[in-house]
Formats: C-alpha cells, structure tokens, sequence
C-alpha cells in the first residue's frame, strides 16, 4: 500500500519550520554581517547579509581590551552554574513539598507562594530589603539569591510531582526511608525531565538578566555579561534621544560605533549559540517526557 | 499535565508580576524638603574664613554622577583625589559614576531607599532636578553656599542662581559651563559659500532658495535634513516664543505673561506650511516621518541642511566630526539667549539624607575653585591618562582607561583645553553667556505633577499626529484641527491652565 505520491501535510510543515527557522536565522546572521562590515559602507549602503566592504575593525577594537569581556564572562557563567544549581534544589524541594497530599499546610503554603506572583511591595523595599537587610550589595549572592524561588517555575515543578504515584513514596516508607531519603533517591532521579526543562528555563533567566546587576552592582568586576551589553545600548539610545535639546556638549564619537555594538553583540552571545546545541537533546527529551504523561 | 488555559494563566499572572515590579514607585512623597542643613556645628562662625581642617570628624562622601561610559581605572583617579582633598576638609570622596541610560533609575532608588549619597548630579534631562526638588528629594543650600562656597557664587553672573531657585531657595550648584542657546540653521560651507541667498536667512522660508538650488544641482544629497519630531521645539525662540513644557506649552515673548497652547498659535500653522512647502517641492528628506534620528544621514554627509538649537562657538569645529568631515557653517536666526532651561541642564545637589552637607558644599566647592582638583576628575591622571603639550593643552592617551565628560563635575573654565581645540572658546562662551540676553520669565519652573496624567495623555496625541505634521508629510489642513480637537480632549487645557497659575503665582512671589 504504499504509495510514492509525497504528502500534503509534511511538506507544509517542513516548509512551515523552513520559513520559521528562516525568520530565526536570519537576525542574527545580519549581526554577524554588520559587525564584519566596515563603518562607512553601513552608513552608504545601510544592512546587508553580505558586507559589501569586510573589515574586522570592530573585533580589534573590542578585543583590544578583552579583560572587561572576560570579566562579564566569567561573572555570568559563575551566577548562571552556582545559581541554577541552588535554584533547582530550592524550587524541587518546595514543590515536593505543597505536591504531597498529606502535607496538611498544603494550601496556605501554595496560597502564601501564588500571592507574590500578584501582589509585592515594589521596587523600592525590594531594594531596602537587599541592601540594607541582607547586605547583598555589590556581592555575587545579590546576582543569585532573588531568582532562587520563582513560584512560576515552582508551580511547572509542582505539576509534574503530583504525577508521580503516591504508592512509591508509600511503599518507600514502608520500608523504612526517611523523607529526606525519598526526595533524594525517588523523587529527584524519576523527575530528571521536569528538573531539565526547569533548570534549563532557570538557567536563561540568570543568564539573560541584566536588571539585578543594574539595581545592586557598583563595582565594576562583578557587572554581568548583559548588563555590560544593556549600558553600552541603553546609553546609546538616551543620549541620542536627549542630546538634541540640551546644550551639554557630549559627542556620539565617544560611544562605539554600530559595528562595534554588533561585533559585542556577537562576542556576547556567540558562545551560548555553540553551548546550547550540545545540551539540546537532553532539553528536548525533558519537555517532550514531562508532557507525554498520562 | 496542566490544560493548557491553567498554563495561560500563569503566564497572564506571571506578566503581572514583572508590570508590578517595574511600576514600583517613589512613595518617598515628603513635600517641602524645607528641613535647614542639619548640625549647626558650633557657635556663629562667620568670623573665621573656612574652619581649620582639624576640627572635623574624618568622613567618606558618596558622589553620585552620570558618564557616557564607567571608566575602568576609576580607583586610581579616586584615590588621587582623596589625595588631594583630604588635607583640605579632612573627607575622602566614593565616585560613584552610572552610565547616563541607568542614572534616573538608579537614582531614584538610591534617593527612595535613603542610601547614603552626599552629592548627587541632576538637571532637567536626566534625574529631574524640579521633580525631585519637589518630592523633597534635595536641601536648600543658600545658607551653605554663602557660608563655605562664596567664592562658586561670585564665580556665576546672577541670573544663573536665579534660574536654579525654586520657592526663592537654591536646590543645585550648577555646573558652570556654556549657559546660553542660540539657534540657527546648521549648513554645509561648500553649498552656503556656493549659493548663500542675498538676504539674511532669519526664518524657516528663507532657506528656500538655497534649497532649491541644492536639489537642482546635487539630487543626490538631502537639501533639509529633517528627523520624525520635526523643527518646532527646536525653533521656539526663532518664532518669538519661548518653550514652558517642551513640545506643549509656551509664551510669545512680547506677552510673556500668558501662556499658551503650541499648537494653537499662529507660528505653528506657519511652520506647518512651510514646511509642507519644503516636502512637496523635495527638499525634505522622504522618511522624515518615521525617521528617528538624522545622525546617519549627517555622518554619511548627506544632509546639507539642518537646525539647530544650540549653537555655540566653536561648534562649528565640532559638528565637522558629526557630519562626515565636511565643514560646516552656521547661519544664525535669533541672538543668544539664556532661560532656565539652558541653565539647568548640569547641577550637583545634596540629598536630604545626606550625613554630612557641609562637608559636601566644601567638596563642591573645591571642585568649582581648585583646577587641579576639576582636571583630575575631568581628564584622569597625567602621564598616564593624558598627556601636556607644551603649549598647555592636553591630549587624551589613545584607548585611555579614564575618560570623562567635564561638565558633569563643575566650572569647565576651570579645565584644561582639549589639544586641537581653539583655545579661545572658552573665552568666548565666557562673554556670551555674561552679555546674553535673560529670558523674561527666567526663574520659573513648570512644576507638573498634577497634571502628569493629562501630560501624559497629550504626548500620546503629539506622537500620533506629530511626525506626519512636524515634517510636512501631511498638508496641515485638515489634519491641524483634528489633532488639536484631540488634544484639547486629552486635557491640554488643563495643563496650560496649570501652567498659568504657577506662573501668575511665581510672578507674584518675585516681584
């Protein structure tokens, strides 16, 4: 019965994610472009995929004086491993917690978490409350301890464990394993999809956060990766927006020029582009198990 | 697994949480500010010249200030300073610089928060000094001005203090630099030289002809360079009025008693028809309305017209690097004028939590008096961040680890000069900000905070019709009086109305 006549149905969704993956691709090879052009052809001849004038320029300059670069890396990469690995092991045993039916202070437990996804005291007692209270400025930990706990990822966590049979946990008792012990030898191993998915979401979040190390960082050798890229951009933007009406006299000269921002850019993000494919898989393998449960 | 509406939820719920966040706000609505300057330390010292170092507490003060870029060796010009300044008030200084794109944020965090922050930098376009004066974020500083900075005082004509007082007290030391406006069209020489019409070019029209003469001979150049705010707001004085909230409301300056609607009066309908004119007839450059800023155009070199607000000597000199190497030429339309605003673009205040304001005053003022302190500051370190010539100007080390925009810190005439720059700039700002003629209503600070909302409500309205408007896209016709039927229903009205009996109020208080 088979049959040579191709499908309808495939094609379009191959050619679907083709155009899709297209659309995804295509940003960020203009980056790369941009960042290889030289200057004066982007401002005469606008973006383009293929520079009509390469020049490496921008990479010299950047690399010039890589120790703030490598300094941002090494911040980021240190939060993102040391603040996944908490965050992971914080959020798995609070969502162990409100997922076992027989832990009595269930719901004012969930009710107490799923308020401060609606309601906080804003800005500024968050800010009291981590310089002047837990003294965290200008530390790694002010970089990590906010994102520990983030009653959305929880609530993921909290779905996947209630799916697990209570008769484990039951049979475990039985014969005689602590709490401490079931977490730790049942619960953690079977739920390895969920705890991938949702460390993968924590781990972008501490990566791509720039707005803890705006708010607590001063010091120069802990500012984070992003944060390093969002000055160089946010400055860019206000002064040009500004500049205008006011008769200060501070010239664009002083900022990198386009390419420059894009050959950061890329420096910046490049290396994550060639992490993530290796780890890929097992992502995948998480997202897809957590959802084929029955 | 969660159907998927529960999922939907906790997205929605999750978007709820990051608004809450980022609206978090400045409770912190104390209103006066009017505590005096705390610890009168001592009995009247008015005999003595300054108090002798030994007799105060050793102190850190914590200098908030904005800079293009934080600077990687600001350690080493730190501890210079400290140097420098610990003999004298027997206090060490934190820098704390902030990138210019972070500073309202972080600032009002810190102001918020009661962080210690001895000296902070404000100005009406980054940080508001008004707004946060009146949340009662700064103290009055008169009595420590005459007392440890009279010298700073003596140094600024008086008009420049009055534009920093607000209710009668002074709030901000500015940082005195070039305090004067002036406006006018920015052209290139080459086409000026070439085809400067024979009468003097004093309004938006009688650019025209050197226009048409650029389109004819050069279609691949932009005649008039215009961005997607369009000219207006650049060209208040121009027309004879004087902006009172940028972009809404403003006075004529024969009236300067009334204020009024933008975009109701008179001048505004001129320059929407010319304007229009300029577009159809191609001199304008097609994007205009979406355009946000001409930089690209300018840098490329292809813009050979364009205005300008702030126009100062030596300019010229420094648009060339602006403009793609060409030479340019300004082309004045009004004399130079001082207002408020061109005043308090740069000032240092002392917050309200502030430990030790007299200690701060004496900074500033060593800043504002000692040169070597401000170059410091201003330039880094000799022989490692720039280096002397022998004619006395300094040149930058390439890629240097400290660099710095002066004006941030205090008097620029105190500083030394940039090697390649006239050194008679200096002097010639100098004049022009003490010969300028004052704005009638200099002084005067719209305080809007009781109408942010319709404000806000307004400058929806402004976005919406204004680039088609402004850059003469859309023939003003029709379009004029839907846009301002919209804008009297957004409260416009109000705003003026507010505006009004401030003024009425400043008016009465002054005389």
């Amino acid at each position: 019965m088979t049959t040579r006549k191709p499908k309808a149905a495939p094609i379009v969704i191959n050619l679907f994610f083709a155009v899709l993956s297209a659309a995804i691709l295509a940003p960020l090879l203009l980056v790369v472009a941009i960042s290889l052009s030289s200057e004066e052809s982007l401002l005469h001849n606008g973006y383009r995929f293929i520079p009509a004038q390469w020049d490496t320029f921008a990479y010299e300059i950047v690399l010039r004086n890589p120790l703030q670069l490598l300094q941002a890396y090494q911040v980021t990469i240190g939060v993102t491993i040391i603040g996944t690995a908490c965050a992971l092991l914080m959020t798995s045993m609070a969502a162990y917690a409100v997922s076992r039916r027989d832990y009595r202070y269930r719901r004012p437990t969930l009710l107490f978490i799923v308020f401060t996804m609606l309601f906080n005291g804003g800005l500024v007692p968050f800010y009291i409350l981590v310089t002047q209270y837990l003294n965290l400025k200008d530390t790694l930990a002010a970089l990590i301890v906010p994102y520990l706990v983030s009653p959305f990822y929880l609530l993921i966590m909290k779905g996947f464990l209630e799916k697990l049979p209570v008769e484990i946990f039951d049979s475990a008792k039985i014969d005689g394993a602590s709490e401490w012990r079931i977490f730790l030898r049942i619960v953690l191993p079977l739920s390895t999809p969920a705890l991938a998915t949702v460390g993968l979401f924590i781990s972008f979040a501490y990566w791509n956060d720039w707005w803890l190390g705006l708010l607590f960082i001063d010091e120069q050798k802990l500012v984070p990766l992003q944060l390093l890229l969002y000055r160089i951009m946010d400055t860019i933007e206000f002064i040009s927006a500004n500049m205008d009406l006011v008769n200060v006299n501070l010239t664009m000269a002083k900022f990198p020029s386009l390419s420059t921002r894009m050959a950061m850019a890329v420096l910046a993000a490049g290396p994550m582009m060639f992490v993530f494919p290796m780890f890929q898989r097992y992502f995948v393998a998480g997202l897809t198990v957590g959802s084929v449960k029955s | 697994m969660y159907p998927k509406k529960n999922i939907m939820l906790l997205v929605v719920l999750c978007l709820a949480l990051v608004l809450s966040a980022c609206s978090g706000g400045n409770g912190n609505g104390k209103n006066g500010g009017s505590d005096p300057a705390p610890g009168n330390t001592g009995t009247a010292q008015n005999g003595e010249e300054k108090k002798p170092a030994e007799e105060l507490s050793k102190v850190e003060l914590v200098w908030y200030y904005p800079q293009p870029a934080i600077p990687s060796d600001l350690k080493s010009v730190e501890s210079k300073v400290n140097e420098l300044i610990e003999p004298k008030i027997n206090a060490t200084v934190k820098l704390m610089p902030l990138a210019f794109g972070d500073y309202t944020q972080k600032m009002n965090t810190v102001i918020a928060s009661g962080e210690k922050a001895d000296i902070v930098w404000t100005s009406n376009w980054n940080f508001n000094y008004v707004q946060n004066q009146s949340k009662g974020a700064f103290i009055p500083l008169d009595e420590l001005i005459d007392r440890y900075a009279p010298d700073v005082k003596a140094s600024m004509p008086d008009f420049v203090w009055e534009a920093t007082r607000i209710d009668g007290q002074i709030y901000g030391v500015p940082n005195y630099q070039t305090v004067t406006n002036r406006e006018g069209f920015v052209l290139q020489k080459e086409f000026y030289d070439l085809y400067k019409p024979e009468a003097e070019m004093k309004q938006l029209a009688d650019l025209a002809p050197l226009l048409e003469q650029v389109k004819q001979k050069h279609p691949d150049l932009i005649p008039f360079a215009v961005g997607r705010q369009g000219m207006f707001s650049y060209m208040n004085r121009t027309y004879g009025l004087e902006s009172v909230l940028a972009n809404i409301a403003v006075i004529h300056l024969d009236n300067p008693d009334k204020i009024v609607n933008m975009y109701e009066t008179e001048e505004y309908r001129q320059y929407l028809d010319t304007m229009r004119d300029f577009y159809e007839k191609g001199y304008i450059n097609e994007d205009a309305a979406t355009l946000k800023s001409i930089g690209d155009y300018q840098k490329a070199g292809q813009a050979v017209g364009g205005f300008h607000n702030v126009l100062k000597p030596g300019g010229e000199a420094e648009a060339k690097a602006a403009q793609g190497g060409k030479d340019m030429q300004y082309a004045f339309t009004t004399d130079a004028y001082v207002g408020t605003n061109t005043i308090i673009t740069t000032l240092q205040a002392i917050p309200v939590h502030s430990g030790n304001p007299e200690r701060a005053m004496m900074l500033i003022n060593l800043v504002n008096t000692d040169p070597e302190l401000f170059n410091l500051l201003a330039f880094g370190i000799e022989g490692t961040h720039y280096n002397k010539k022998s004619d006395g100007s300094v040149e930058l080390v390439p890629d240097s680890t400290y660099t710095a925009s002066d004006w941030v810190f205090g008097n620029v005439f105190n500083g030394y000069t940039l090697a390649g720059k006239d050194p008679n700039v200096a002097k010639e700002t100098k004049e022009l900000n003490e010969s300028a003629t004052p704005s009638p209503i200099i002084g005067f600070k719209f305080v809007t905070e009781s109408v942010s909302a319709e404000i806000a409500n307004v400058t929806t309205v402004i976005d919406e019709y204004g680039p088609g408007l402004n850059t003469g896209t859309v023939a003003a016709d029709r379009i004029l009086e839907e846009f301002q039927g919209k804008l009297k229903q957004a409260g416009i009205d109000r705003v003026i109305e507010e505006a009004q009996r401030q003024l009425d109020e400043w008016k009465a208080s002054v005389q």
